[in-house]
């Protein structure tokens, strides 16, 4: 339990870095804020530039989809992702970047999944 | 006497070979530079400069109408989140080179032509040397320009120019810009470090030329990934096509 926990405050730490312009603004998302989310995978995009992720998401505002961007397909690799690792229908557990505006959603920069993996995104390489 | 001249003639010979030999690398004529690196990072440091932590960044000596068309783009895209690379578009000279969001580049050597290919959207340079150089009349504007190269001892010095005008990346710059990049190989820990030390000179945007200095870090057995980003724009035009299609003819 104690080594789980490290190792994602270690995700959660990577996760920190400061946001680059090479292909998105951070003027959307707060870099310096983290929120925890569990939902159900309804659909993952690998890809570039940008990945997508929507969870199928119910707290006290109700049940409802929301949508997460993330990394490049390339960065998502070399975080630790592989091929099959996010399949919808999976239960996830998502820390993001929230959204400035208050609106749902955000920017995705560590998940764990059902079976506990744990990928860390360097928030400098988007 | 002229015995004691043939002495010295040949004693001075050999020096002037040595000094040559000896002002470039032993393996071969050059450094070389093929390999995969990605931004440097000093043993247990942080990643350096561009794509990686940042710190505050000094205000560019531009001129006021170079700044009005800057402001004039930021203003455009305030509040949008877009940026040429959400669009699967190229930084372009001189940003590919001053950290290309983070990732790595590729160098390939040859005598002749050295080629960079930065995975960020597959961006890729061609650097000419000799009778691979075209004449500038020849050449068309890009983001990237065209780059000639030519070794100074063990330095790499590439010239470009023949850019399009770019206000949307960290150094804007006119069509007129001219760049020239020195690149020294050095070693740390071990490791085999490049150094990219860059100036632009741009009269028509700037006061003063611009200079910044990049290191890149050899990953040892490195490889780039392909950087595919045009696909599901493809994908969504074929799936308009095939809505079109289905639809009933009138």
């Amino acid at each position: 339990m104690r080594t789980s926990s490290i190792l994602l405050a270690t995700v959660l730490i990577i996760s920190r870095g400061i946001p680059s312009t090479a292909h998105h603004s951070a003027a959307a998302q707060d870099f310096t804020k983290r929120v925890e989310m569990q939902g159900v995978v309804k659909s993952w995009e690998i890809m570039n530039p940008h990945g997508k992720l929507v969870i199928q998401v119910s707290d006290t505002k109700g049940t409802r989809a929301i949508e997460l961007e993330t990394h490049s397909r390339n960065n998502v690799y070399r975080a630790g992702y592989r091929d099959g690792m996010i399949k919808a229908g999976d239960k996830i557990k998502v820390y993001i970047a929230p959204n400035r505006d208050g609106s749902d959603g955000g920017y995705l920069v560590a998940f764990e999944t059902a079976d506990g993996t744990k990928v860390g995104l360097d928030a400098s390489q988007r | 006497m002229l015995r004691r001249s043939r002495v010295f003639l040949i004693a001075f010979a050999i020096i002037v070979v040595a000094t040559v030999a000896f002002a470039q690398t032993p393996a071969g004529r050059t450094p070389d530079l093929t390999g995969v690196w990605t931004t440097y990072r000093a043993p247990g440091g942080q990643a350096q400069g561009r794509g990686g932590a940042r710190g505050a960044q000094p205000e560019l000596p531009l001129r006021p109408e170079a700044r009005g068309k800057v402001q004039e783009y930021q203003r455009l895209i305030s509040g949008t989140g877009d940026t040429p690379g959400g669009y699967c578009l190229g930084t372009g000279m001189p940003g590919s080179m001053m950290g290309s969001g983070g990732y790595p580049m590729e160098i390939i050597q040859r005598p002749d032509q050295i080629t960079i290919i930065y995975e960020a959207h597959n961006e890729i340079r061609r650097v000419y040397f000799g009778s691979r150089v075209i004449p500038e009349k020849d050449r068309l504007p890009e983001r990237s320009g065209y780059s000639t190269g030519r070794w100074e001892g063990d330095t790499l010095v590439v010239e470009t120019s023949k850019l399009n005008e770019q206000v949307d990346q960290r150094y804007p710059h006119s069509d007129q810009a001219r760049i020239v990049e020195r690149y020294t190989l050095s070693e740390e820990g071990g490791q085999k470090v490049l150094t990219a030390q860059m100036t632009m000179t741009d009269p028509a945007f700037y006061t003063a030329p611009v200079s910044e200095t990049k290191k890149w870090s050899i990953v040892p057995n490195g490889f780039l990934m392909t950087y595919e980003c045009n696909e599901p724009a493809w994908l969504r035009r074929l799936e308009e096509l095939r809505a079109k299609s289905s639809q009933p003819t009138k």
